[in-house]
């Protein structure tokens, strides 16, 4: 089960991704004032949807982590972070050229521009603390990840703030019903691959744990194997 | 309660062991000093118009950076001599030692930015309005501290408790201090520019404020001992034995 | 499970990733008791000390003191620990640093014992005005052990302590301890010292890759520990090797 589910996620993406494509560039009219560059919008707006799905998956696992010392948590909360970055990544490439070609501008300290490059930043902190911290600070990095995701809200809100006493842009105006209905089949199966990656990645994590737990196991056996049989005393230790 | 006047107990003890050598105060407001004089080399060719734009982000860039100093130097202390410990496993509240280091953290911090809020006004014709509204000032300089040492005792206490890096410390303290920093930046920008949409802002920055201290007082004691687990392993240890 | 003892530890096993440093292991304190733990180097010893202290959750197994599971306030008010690390304020004076931990243990609702007294004990009274950052090592180590002493605890988990005391200073803590264990109180005490444990002990346990290895009690009648507590020694170098290996 926890193979196929991977694999039948992947396999409906597959399915699903020619479909939108389709969608996105045969039955979808062409914007007027942005012309073909504006089909970047049904890759973009899902993957930003999605990446902030991730962080708050990713900081309630850590709570549950932190909380019930859940390894399982622990690597759904690992897994969602790295995957963070990566459709973090996919938002702040393809956000610059939707930018560039409605307000002429690639980065324009827009509000949503400005609050995903923070949450990436928080996020990448994460992916760096487990990386490159010392034994405990897995907690620690689940104290930022909880942080994080209670921060997705407010540095909207803040940006949002700060952005009004900025010289602002206009942002593109509502799109027709035809563009959102070209939206789902994209957001689907964005969605469904970024699941299957994710169920895939705590997978690895969780083999990892009970791959160390084997090794700890195995080193057990070897030394109790080891202790020389002329014990003094009963073993336990109780006189 | 009796979290309460532990944290007043231990923030009055490390007050007092400030008082007697200075070091941390002495150390943090001379970088604040030179951070000051950085800032006005850079900036001082700036036109008064632009200006009011520019000092705010002065006065939160040098809080950051202070404040990363001044949080590092005290745990580091409190590694070097161990007492972090010492309080573990005293009958204190671990809630008592974060809302006290969190507390120290702050007066250091006010202090500080102090001396970078009467430098800026002397400095920027623009920064006058931190003159002539003292107490709007002291108000939003509290609430922008309190921001950053609530967030930041929790990180450092628990990279002291760690053997612990402490460049770890700046990569975790600036992007998650980044909103309440951009809050109490649009704040400034209010007061220097007379709005009186000051009030509104620093009421949003005394929220987030709240919820960073809430947060962080909730995470303090599993992040720094961890929480004992429920399941003993019974079938796990079972496993074993056979 | 021996129901008289007041800390008692059931299956404990920690491992930080892959290494193993506790694998499984036993132990039971009572009160009235000194308890040496010998090991050497890497056998465990320190992250042992944390877990009784519940300053570390262990990986898995049961940690009981006074029939609870919890570390609470409460609990802690009911152990002291005396590190080989001093953890004392330097900037304050030995008075000073008795004081904070007896106005904070007052706070949570703890008697402590008089301040000046517990330090004359100590053989600290001279100095008690003295700021601790002036202190020996030695001195440091008595400030610490004062410090445990102030709530009358009733188990007392001390690691190293003798490493930085002189000989009059080692007198003095076999005096203490044997002091606090006719009260009643439960003694922990961890090192690599063979001779300086066997010179407080009532029970010396070995402690060897992660495992209670074994356990030599103080024979009642001659009051020594006879050539069992050498077999021990004979194995520590063993144990070091392995460590290092």
């Amino acid at each position: 089960m926890k193979k196929i589910l991977p694999i039948a996620f992947l396999g409906a993406a597959a399915l699903i991704f020619p479909v939108s494509v389709k969608t996105i560039f045969l039955d979808t009219p062409i914007e007027n004032q942005m012309g073909t560059v504006q089909k970047i919008f049904y890759f973009h707006v899902p993957l930003a949807w999605i990446m902030m799905l991730l962080a708050v998956v990713c900081g309630v696992a850590a709570g549950i982590q932190l909380r019930r010392d859940s390894k399982r948590a622990e690597a759904v909360s690992i897994a969602a972070a790295e995957l963070v970055l990566v459709t973090g990544l996919g938002v702040l490439i393809t956000g610059p050229i939707w930018g560039h070609a409605t307000w002429g501008k690639a980065w324009t300290w827009d509000a949503r521009q400005v609050s995903t490059g923070l949450l990436w930043l928080i996020f990448a902190a994460y992916v760096l603390v487990r990386h490159y911290g010392a034994a405990g600070s897995e907690r620690l990095a689940a104290a930022l990840a909880i942080f994080g995701a209670i921060d997705v809200p407010v540095i909207y809100y803040a940006v949002k703030i700060w952005k009004t006493t900025h010289p602002s842009n206009d942002v593109a105006g509502s799109l027709p019903a035809s563009m959102w209905a070209a939206l789902w089949p994209a957001l689907i199966a964005l969605l469904l691959t970024s699941i299957a990656v994710l169920l895939i990645r705590v997978q690895q994590e969780l083999t990892d744990v009970t791959l160390d737990e084997a090794w700890v196991d195995l080193d057990d056996a070897g030394a109790n194997k080891l202790e020389p049989t002329p014990a003094p005393t009963s073993g336990s230790g109780d006189a | 309660m009796v979290a309460l006047r532990q944290a007043w107990l231990l923030a009055v003890n490390d007050l007092r062991q400030e008082a007697r050598d200075l070091e941390l105060i002495l150390t943090s407001s001379f970088f604040s000093l030179v951070v000051l004089i950085m800032l006005g080399m850079s900036f001082s060719a700036l036109g008064v118009s632009s200006q009011p734009l520019a000092v705010p982000g002065m006065l939160w860039l040098s809080v950051a950076f202070v404040g990363a100093l001044t949080l590092g130097r005290i745990f580091t202390r409190e590694r070097e001599f161990d007492t972090l410990r010492a309080l573990l496993v005293a009958p204190v509240e671990r809630v008592s030692i974060y809302l006290a280091k969190a507390f120290v953290t702050l007066v250091i911090l006010l202090g500080c930015s102090f001396i970078t809020v009467l430098g800026l006004t002397l400095l920027f014709p623009a920064a006058q309005p931190f003159a002539e509204r003292p107490w709007a000032t002291a108000a939003l300089v509290l609430m922008g501290c309190t921001a950053y040492a609530g967030v930041g005792t929790l990180f450092a206490a628990g990279l002291a408790s760690s053997s612990g890096k402490n460049v770890l410390l700046s990569v975790i303290l600036y992007p998650l201090t980044m909103p309440s920093l951009l809050f109490a930046l649009v704040a400034t920008r209010s007061l220097l520019e007379g709005h009186e949409s000051f009030t509104t802002y620093l009421g949003q920055l005394t929220a987030t404020n709240v919820l960073a201290f809430v947060v962080g007082a909730w995470l303090f004691e599993p992040v720094l001992v961890g929480v004992p687990q429920k399941r003993s392993g019974t079938a796990r240890a079972a496993r074993r034995r056979r | 499970m021996d129901a008289t003892a007041l800390l008692s530890l059931r299956d404990i096993s920690k491992h930080f990733g892959r290494l193993s440093v506790l694998r499984g292991l036993d132990l039971d304190l009572r009160g009235g008791e000194i308890v040496g733990l010998i090991g050497a180097n890497g056998a465990g010893k320190s992250t042992l000390l944390s877990i009784i202290a519940g300053l570390m959750p262990p990986s898995r197994g049961q940690r009981l003191f006074a029939g609870s599971e919890g570390v609470g306030r409460d609990e802690r008010a009911r152990f002291a620990v005396v590190s080989h690390t001093a953890q004392t304020y330097p900037r304050l004076t030995a008075l000073e640093n008795l004081e904070l931990f007896a106005k904070l243990r007052a706070q949570a609702g703890c008697h402590s014992e008089p301040l000046l007294p517990t330090l004359d004990k100590l053989g600290l009274g001279y100095a008690a005005d003295r700021q601790a950052g002036t202190f020996s090592r030695g001195m440091l180590q008595r400030l610490a052990l004062a410090r445990a002493l102030l709530g009358k605890p009733e188990m007392l988990l001390l690691d190293e302590p003798f490493t930085a005391l002189d000989r009059p200073g080692r007198t003095l803590l076999a005096s203490v301890l044997a002091e606090e264990r006719d009260r009643g109180a439960a003694i922990l005490l961890i090192s690599h010292d063979l001779e300086a444990l066997v010179s407080v002990a009532d029970r010396v346990v070995l402690l060897e890759q992660g495992v209670i290895a074994g356990a030599v009690p103080r024979a009642p009648d001659n009051d020594t520990f006879g050539p069992r507590v050498r077999e021990l020694a004979g194995r520590m170098p063993a144990v070091r090797v392995e460590a290092e290996a």
